[in-house]
């Protein structure tokens, strides 16, 4: 039972073992291709893609590495393929911008209205919204509810002093 | 007549006015609306009539009818059928009858609503905190829909669990929070005459997660199967797939029968990898660490194979509502051919050595002994009910995914120890491999994913079931609206099995605790996965040292 098989253990990370094709790394953005729609961070099971807009003309898509789970649902869902998952594994780091991805697209504004999706409530990114998918202080990185189109200070403030509640309905 | 029928009219004749509205959306379940004050009488019913009891589930409607509602869940295995029994009591009121002095598995559920939603049960022989820490501030119950899912309280002061009293004349051994033989944080208080166990009081429920809280606030349905893989980490696959049929369900999402053949696979392949994981964790416990050694190592096949399959080693996140990610492709399934052939030939190596190795048998031979009438009683799962000669699987008695079309046997063994429970986990690798060459020969083709557009008609219930590698999962989702459950409810096997234990240990050696613990193959944090806000481990800790320091204290005195 022993003897046959012999040694088994490899040598890592002495000699690299690279994983499958197959294998679901950290994803990747390709700017060009990203049109800033929200789907992966609409899908994002461990909500570590952010969205926000930093004004009417500029979206910021942040990823943040360190509460990824791999699963790699934000390539699946991508219309675009802008997200390719890549086979690396080796992500200890002790900085936490090392696995961060940061994706700032220019934002074409409705040349109708300004910014159609102000005017319903229906569409998906304001459903986005209201379920908590964006982030207003990438710092933080805590997840707050609430957004504004253009840049509010108020709001900025208000959510970078954001903690937790500590009593009912706080 | 069909089963849920027959068992409704039957509820029906004998109860009358007690049972309010009887619901069948499938064959296989059976959902009895009934008033509160006969839960008594209609659940030893269905004991009486051969239900197997599987779990409570608790839940807030307070925003809609001012109630909280209580649901507890039955299996009949030879009908296909489960029955849930549903009923409501007022918000200010919650008073229900106790089931548990007749249906002791219930007592578990019963405690947890204690806790979480505030419910009070009558009759309970053990009332006391089960889930939240022990500093948890009184009259906060984290599960009710008021309470955000991120609250974090003022801890309370001067608490600590009050353990069981010991037997007169015993002394009592602490295990854990954190012990060798445990691989996760739970404690137990072994009370021991000499070297004889005379008792045993289990404090755990100290990886609480939130899980259930989370899904239930934040996210949608369908990011779900993701976390619920997150439950457990060996059988990650059965608890998403469990929680994807209990929605599909909910929804009449018919998935395609290739995605069925998928996950199939996937549970074979995943029941491969966790059996022989316990072989060599049960032969690391016991000190024969040869086969720890061996074990992994085919194991690791398995491994290597799945990361090629799905991109991940673990959590293969394969499975949500709809169907599966990724498709098998010719290269995947001629690889796990190959795979499955070495792993069977080894297997037979290591079975021999097993079977052939005497102090293997001095060690697990009589040992964690209780009778099929008390394992039947105590409604365990998996291979420790089929080590103990009760006939139950679920991919037999409750078909999913694809195993209504696969022939394999379902071991039991009657000897009633640890040694079955190795046998039947030997068997069951085997059988694995079976189903898989089968599933393989048997896929029809066809697309993996099937559209799940997300609106789902609000407050549905629907129940799942799902052999895992330990033991039986069940899942019960509420549908609830803004695109995400009401209410979702996870038991793992670890639950009722882990209520059990206590038995198994009464009179046995101490030197057996390890082995006769890890004969079930506890997973606590399968078990602790409920909706407490935050991870309180480290404060849980704590008090556990207290308690060791006072027992120690009590020790000192008692020798002076």
């Amino acid at each position: 039972m022993v003897l046959k098989p012999g040694v088994v253990t490899l040598k890592y990370p002495f000699e690299p073992h690279p994983a499958p094709e197959t294998f679901r790394g950290a994803p990747h953005w390709d700017h060009h291709k990203c049109v800033g729609c929200g789907a992966c961070s609409n899908h994002c099971s461990s909500r570590c893609i952010l969205v926000r807009d930093m004004c009417q003309e500029l979206r910021v898509m942040l990823y943040d590495g360190s509460r990824c789970t791999y699963c790699g649902r934000c390539a699946d869902v991508c219309p675009e393929k802008a997200i390719t998952i890549s086979t690396g594994f080796e992500y200890a780091t002790g900085d936490k911008n090392d696995i961060t991805e940061r994706v700032e697209l220019f934002m074409l504004t409705c040349q109708r209205c300004g910014r159609c999706y102000d005017m319903e409530h229906t569409n998906a990114i304001d459903r986005l919204d209201l379920r908590g998918y964006r982030y207003d202080n990438l710092e933080a990185r805590a997840l707050i509810r609430k957004t504004s189109d253009q840049f509010d200070q108020k709001l900025f403030d208000e959510t970078d002093k954001f903690a937790r509640p500590t009593k009912i309905g706080e | 007549m069909k089963a849920a029928e027959n068992i409704s009219k039957k509820l029906k004749d004998r109860f009358g006015a007690s049972v309010v509205k009887t619901e069948s959306p499938y064959d296989s379940r059976l959902f009895v609306e009934i008033k509160k004050e006969a839960v008594k009488e209609i659940s030893n019913e269905l004991i009486a009539l051969g239900a197997r009891y599987l779990v409570g589930v608790g839940y807030d409607s307070i925003k809609r009818d001012g109630n909280l509602g209580m649901v507890h869940t039955f299996s009949f295995d030879r009908d296909d059928l489960f029955v849930c029994i549903k009923m409501a009591a007022p918000a200010d009121s919650p008073v229900f009858d106790s089931i548990t002095p007749d249906i002791p598995n219930a007592g578990w559920s019963e405690r947890e609503y204690m806790d979480l939603l505030g419910m009070k049960f009558t009759g309970h022989p053990k009332p006391k905190r089960l889930i939240l820490a022990d500093d948890w501030p009184e009259g906060i119950y984290p599960l009710r829909k008021e309470v955000p899912h991120n609250l974090m309280p003022p801890a309370a002061e001067d608490v600590a669990y009050q353990l069981d009293e010991a037997p007169e004349g015993t002394t009592t051994v602490p295990i854990g929070p954190f012990h060798t033989c445990l691989h996760e944080p739970a404690h137990f208080a072994v009370y021991v005459d000499g070297e004889t166990i005379k008792g045993c009081d289990y404090r755990g429920f100290m990886t609480h997660r939130g899980i259930e809280k989370l899904c239930t606030t934040e996210v949608s349905y369908n990011e779900v199967p993701f976390i619920a893989e997150r439950i457990c980490g060996i059988c990650g696959s059965v608890h998403a797939t469990s929680y994807s049929q209990a929605v599909e369900l909910a929804a009449g999402l018919k998935i395609s029968r290739r995605a069925e053949f998928i996950r199939t696979i996937m549970l074979e392949i995943e029941r491969l990898h966790s059996h022989l994981l316990w072989l060599g964790v049960a032969g690391h416990l016991i000190g024969f660490d040869t086969v720890f050694m061996q074990a992994w190592r085919i194991r690791e096949r398995i491994m290597w194979l799945a990361e090629r399959i799905t991109g991940n080693r673990k959590t293969y996140g394969m499975i949500v509502i709809g169907g599966v990610r990724r498709d098998l492709t010719p290269e995947n399934i001629q690889e796990l051919l190959d795979v499955l052939k070495k792993v069977e030939e080894e297997m037979l190596v290591v079975q021999k050595a097993i079977i052939g190795d005497t102090a293997i048998h001095k060690r697990t031979r009589g040992v964690g002994c209780i009778t099929k009438e008390e394992a039947v009683k105590w409604s365990l799962v998996g291979p420790v009910a089929r080590a103990r000669g009760v006939d139950i699987d679920t991919r037999r008695d409750h078909p999913y995914a694809a195993y209504d079309e696969m022939k394999f046997d379902v071991p039991v063994f009657d000897s009633c120890d640890v040694w079955a429970t190795v046998l039947v986990r030997i068997v069951e690798t085997f059988e694995a491999i079976k189903i898989i060459r089968q599933a393989v020969d048997k896929m029809p083709a066809g697309p993996v994913m099937t559209e799940f557009d997300e609106a789902v008609k609000p407050l549905v219930h629907s129940i799942s079931a799902v052999e895992a590698p330990r033991g039986e999962v069940v899942h019960y989702v509420i549908t609830g609206e803004d695109n995400r459950a009401d209410r979702w409810r996870v038991r793992a096997p670890t639950y009722p099995n882990l209520q059990g234990v206590p038995m198994m240990l009464l009179n046995d050696q101490f030197a057996d605790f390890p082995i006769i613990l890890g004969s079930i193959d506890p997973c606590f944090s399968c078990t602790d996965r409920v909706e407490v806000v935050d991870v309180r481990s480290g404060r849980v800790s704590v008090v556990g040292r207290n308690e060791l320091e006072e027992l120690s204290r009590k020790k000192n005195t008692g020798v002076n």
